[in-house]
């Protein structure tokens, strides 16, 4: 009789240990990737300046543009959450396409090396960034499975998780970009 | 949730399988041990299956932790710096925070075709080797498609078991060789037993790395779709790809190949063209991912 309860006991017990572990790793992901989006998001407003003062070399009374972009970049670097940090980040996206639009009226700028490492490199950063937020996504959903499926919801209750929120995606990102196949 | 299991039964095949393609390697060489040994000299054969056991194991291991190293000189891949370049290592960190994997380390290789492999043991240990052609030719997104599908081939496993699969028979089949030649200075007034175990001899020698060949052939294939399936999952831009493989379906490979054939499952496309099968066919990668 008593070996019967101290088996259940045992069983429980590591059924336990295991849920705890498994929602503490998924949640250290979590917390990683998020640290990622931050990594990227602060590289991109790094490099903001430099590109500033590359067009202002050659495009100085396009000051509209400008101010939109120093202005992105400045909500961005003041944000403080997540969503809101996105959120900016969309704003200085837009406003550096314009940017990048603006150079095909200066070809000089157009050909200048610096402006052109800086334009590779924030694209690579957009990217970065859209991958980041993408594995962070994924990283809540197979955390958010966890918690909220039989067995793993009683555990998650007992240990005090709950289920995260997603970083939302623009409506602008959520159109497929269109190809064509010749 | 049901594509993350899948994921996992992957990885837990391809260990398995790993360690199974090590095991019968070191029963090939023990046999084959045994086999020299009747055929040469039968009463030294202790000596002969100690020595055997102990090159068979050294083999293996030196194999699984140089495996990666092997496939890399063997297609004389060079590190790829940063500073010379940038693209392929801003396309790799992307994919690496999008499959949540580490950096593995770059090469290249001098090749006009475009193409690429990965190789190590595990994620930790792990490399991408493109060639300059596909630098040159694939642009941004054609590169990540390339790349994405490289850093599953990592995520899986399917480095370790096909790094070793091809170095570890490779080499097998050279010896296997120097052992047939090494026949044709033996003594030649055997007894009937001998003779026996010189014609066994000559059939493992031939036959055992035939095997292991068709059985890499027969798995590479569906690894391919599976690593392009992965390859969507972590770029989430199927026309990428599409389109990397269809510039490599226009491409007139160059007649002249410095690769090794037993490297050829581990690259992106065959290297030699269509007439072999470890890859299936571009149209068909192409189609399944239209359909995605």
């Amino acid at each position: 009789m008593w070996t019967i309860i101290i088996i259940i006991v045992l069983a429980v017990l590591f059924i336990f240990i295991y849920y705890f572990n498994k929602l503490t790793v998924l949640e250290n992901r979590i917390k990683n990737s998020l640290g990622q989006i931050n990594v990227q998001l602060k590289r991109r407003a790094d490099l903001i300046p430099n590109l500033i003062e590359t067009v202002k070399g050659y495009a100085k009374h396009e000051r509209k543009i400008i101010k939109e972009v120093t202005e992105a970049r400045k909500a961005l670097v003041q944000a403080k959450t997540i969503d809101k940090k996105i959120q900016a980040n969309q704003q200085l996206e837009s406003a550096l396409k314009s940017i990048f639009a603006l150079a095909e009226g200066y070809p000089d700028l157009k050909a200048n090396q610096n402006f052109l490492e800086l334009q590779r490199e924030l694209t690579t950063t957009e990217d970065k960034i859209a991958y980041a937020r993408q594995y962070y996504n994924d990283s809540i959903l197979n955390y958010n499975n966890l918690c909220l499926t039989f067995p793993g919801k009683i555990f998650a209750v007992i240990i005090g998780k709950k289920p995260m929120k997603y970083v939302d995606i623009a409506p602008s990102e959520k159109e497929i970009p269109k190809v064509s196949f010749e | 949730m049901e594509k993350r299991l899948d994921f996992r039964d992957q990885i837990a095949k391809n260990k398995r399988n790993s360690f199974f393609l090590l095991l019968g390697i070191v029963i090939i060489f023990i046999l084959l041990g045994y086999i020299i040994a009747q055929a040469i000299s039968p009463e030294r054969i202790f000596f002969i299956l100690i020595l055997s056991i102990i090159i068979s194991i050294s083999y293996v291991l030196i194999g699984y932790y140089n495996s990666d190293k092997i496939a890399l000189s063997s297609v004389k891949a060079k590190p790829a710096p940063r500073e010379k370049y940038p693209l392929y290592h801003d396309v790799v960190e992307g994919m690496c925070l999008a499959s949540g994997l580490p950096k593995p380390k770059l090469y290249v290789m001098d090749s006009e075709d475009i193409n690429a492999f990965a190789t190590g043991r595990n994620p930790e240990n792990s490399a991408i080797c493109v060639t300059t052609g596909a630098i040159k030719k694939l642009d941004r997104r054609e590169l990540e498609g390339v790349i994405a599908h490289e850093m599953s081939h990592i995520a899986n496993y399917d480095i370790r078991y096909m790094t070793l699969t091809t170095t570890l028979v490779g080499m097998l089949a050279i010896f296997s060789e120097l052992f047939l030649r090494s026949l044709w200075f033996g003594n030649r007034d055997r007894d009937g037993r001998q003779a026996l175990f010189l014609i066994l001899g000559i059939i493992l020698a031939i036959i055992s790395p035939i095997i292991v060949y068709l059985i890499q052939m027969a798995i590479s294939r569906k690894r391919e779709f599976a690593a392009d399936a992965s390859a969507v999952k972590f770029t989430r831009y199927p026309p990428g790809l599409i389109k990397a493989l269809e510039k490599i379906k226009k491409e007139t490979s160059s007649k002249k190949k410095e690769i090794p054939k037993a490297i050829a499952p581990l690259f992106f496309t065959n290297p030699f063209g269509k007439l072999d099968s470890t890859h299936p066919p571009i149209e068909e990668r192409i189609k399944r991912l239209r359909r995605m």
